[in-house]
């Protein structure tokens, strides 16, 4: 059968875009394989904290990683930070690498962490004061978390908080959409706002009256409880300082920005330094 | 089971307090739910005269149990208790110190808000279907259907992402922190009772008294024994008439 000149012409067009798709296709590949790789050093014993990058206020607009990050500081852990948009196998951040070992959860990683590095940082609590530090730990990750992110992402403009430039607007309003879904599973979404307000002043209120003039929450020394309860409060106090939880802390629970303040200038020195120009 | 459920007959104008829980009469516990066996435990601790009604009519937020009281509907067992601690001028925690009632929130939402996802992972995802603990098994495509919305609710907290060794390792620490913070005492702050109390229960008796096969169970006999000895304590202070609730013998707790 002898081609046309118009069967040819098909055929160049076929094979040209056939071309086009493989370049395009490699390219995506290598890039896929570029973002995949990350500067780990398996062999050394540092920590490698996987976060989203720094923002303008605050070193993260997620109270986890500046608790993990907090924890390494005190424990004189080394460390260093990968800023990258990775979630961890359980599709959150932070994580840690460590050894060639991937540990997602701030809590798991910590707990991974002290193993590795005979670390304790409780060791001076005794045993009602380290059940007390859970039950704190656990109202701020599970109750306070739920109440301001309500805030953040449903009751308020996402875009007034700080977040690095990097995320895009429709990803943080994606997200804010999931975790409206997230919030009415967990219970909290199904509260009204004047009700996540009352929960948020409640807790609010316990961590004041339990800190009262104290340094730390269990006194001179800071413990993991001491990590959780900045990561979480230093985004009212630092971050969206025109919430009205912002309002809340100072008129009545000033211990709560004192000890924000205490804790970043203890162990945060480089605050100022290590923010987002 | 429907849960549109049937809207009962109110008397508006009594000062009698309607307490609305979801039919879940366990074999071994008065209601599967710690939120139900919590509220009550309030109200039989406060004294409060109320009427138990046991129908599948969920709260306005969707859940169990919720209360009616001259004419308002209270969602939610925490604003319930506000309410009624404001209504019949009830305050459980008078006796603690600002220090001791701040400890009382913290161990509240760590049981309601992280130990309640451990036991809501047991039940629907690691535990046999049959250990329920209802007088009928639940029908198959029903438990299907429930875990799966079950899965995406317990995704989205959190607790769903980890794994099994995981979750009982978290609800083991719970466990131990409130062993721990009870120690020998006879309640969570000494021998007087207060609202926090409540909610353990609620949530201990789960473990303890109907989910007798989990693995929970065994980790109280073993290392936590006082937890055990608590909810004995609980359960002969407030619920003297645990038996006849459980044959539905005593028509609930009307004071």
């Amino acid at each position: 059968m002898r081609l046309t000149f118009g069967d040819t012409r098909l055929l160049a067009l076929a094979a040209g875009a056939i071309a086009v798709g493989v370049v395009l296709f490699l390219n995506a590949s290598r890039k896929q394989r570029k973002r995949k790789k990350l500067p780990y050093k398996d062999e050394s014993d540092t920590v490698y904290v996987v976060q989203i990058p720094r923002g303008k206020k605050v070193p993260s607009p997620s109270p986890f990683p500046i608790k993990l990050e907090t924890y390494l500081r005190i424990a004189k852990i080394p460390y260093e930070n990968v800023f990258a948009r990775k979630f961890s196998s359980k599709g959150k951040i932070p994580w840690i690498r460590h050894r060639g070992k991937d540990v997602p959860d701030s809590q798991f990683a910590i707990e991974y962490l002290n193993e590795q590095f005979n670390v304790d940082l409780e060791a001076h609590l005794t045993k009602e004061e380290r059940a007390m530090s859970r039950a704190f730990l656990k109202m701020v990750e599970e109750n306070l978390y739920w109440a301001l992110a309500c805030y953040r992402f449903i009751h308020d403009d996402v875009r007034k908080a700080d977040y690095p430039s990097v995320i895009p607007t429709w990803a943080l309003l994606l997200f804010g959409r999931r975790i409206k879904k997230y919030a009415w599973g967990q219970g909290m979404g199904r509260h009204s706002v004047e009700e996540i307000f009352h929960i948020t002043k409640l807790d609010f209120e316990a961590i004041s009256d339990y800190l009262g003039d104290k340094k730390f929450l269990f006194g001179d020394k800071p413990c993991v409880a001491d990590c959780a309860v900045f990561g979480m409060l230093v985004q009212v106090v630092f971050n969206q300082t025109y919430s009205p939880h912002n309002a809340l802390i100072k008129n009545e629970f000033p211990n709560l920005e004192r000890f924000c303040w205490t804790m970043r200038n203890a162990f945060w020195p480089d605050w100022d330094q290590i923010l987002a120009a | 089971m429907g849960l549109r459920g049937s809207k009962p007959t109110f008397d508006d104008s009594s000062n009698v307090v309607y307490f609305i829980q979801i039919p879940l009469r366990g074999l071994r516990v008065p209601n599967l739910s710690p939120f139900p066996l919590k509220l009550e435990t309030y109200l039989r601790m406060a004294k409060i005269p109320h009427e138990s009604i046991m129908i599948s009519t969920l709260s306005s937020k969707g859940k169990t149990p919720w209360i009616r009281h001259r004419g308002k509907d209270v969602a939610d067992s925490q604003f319930c208790i506000e309410y009624l601690n404001k209504q019949f001028g009830v305050n459980l925690n008078e006796h603690l110190t600002k220090e001791q009632q701040a400890v009382s929130r913290a161990i509240l939402k760590m049981v309601e808000e992280n130990l309640y996802w451990v036991l809501v992972c047991y039940r629907w995802f690691f535990m046999n279907p049959k250990d329920m603990g209802l007088s009928q098994n639940i029908p198959s495509l029903i438990f299907a259907f429930i875990r799966r919305r079950v899965r995406k609710y317990a995704n989205g907290q959190g607790m769903g992402r980890h794994s099994q060794e995981e979750i009982f390792h978290i609800g083991k620490l719970d466990l131990q922190a409130l062993s721990n913070y009870l120690g020998e005492k006879k309640f969570l702050f000494g021998d007087q009772p207060s609202e926090t109390d409540c909610s353990v229960f609620g949530m201990l008796a789960q473990f303890v008294f109907s989910n007798i096969e989990s693995p929970h169970c065994a980790l109280i006999k073993k290392e936590f024994p006082n937890l055990e000895r608590y909810c004995h304590t609980m359960r002969n202070t407030f619920w003297p008439d645990w038996d006849q609730v459980l044959k539905g013998d005593a028509s609930s707790t009307k004071l």
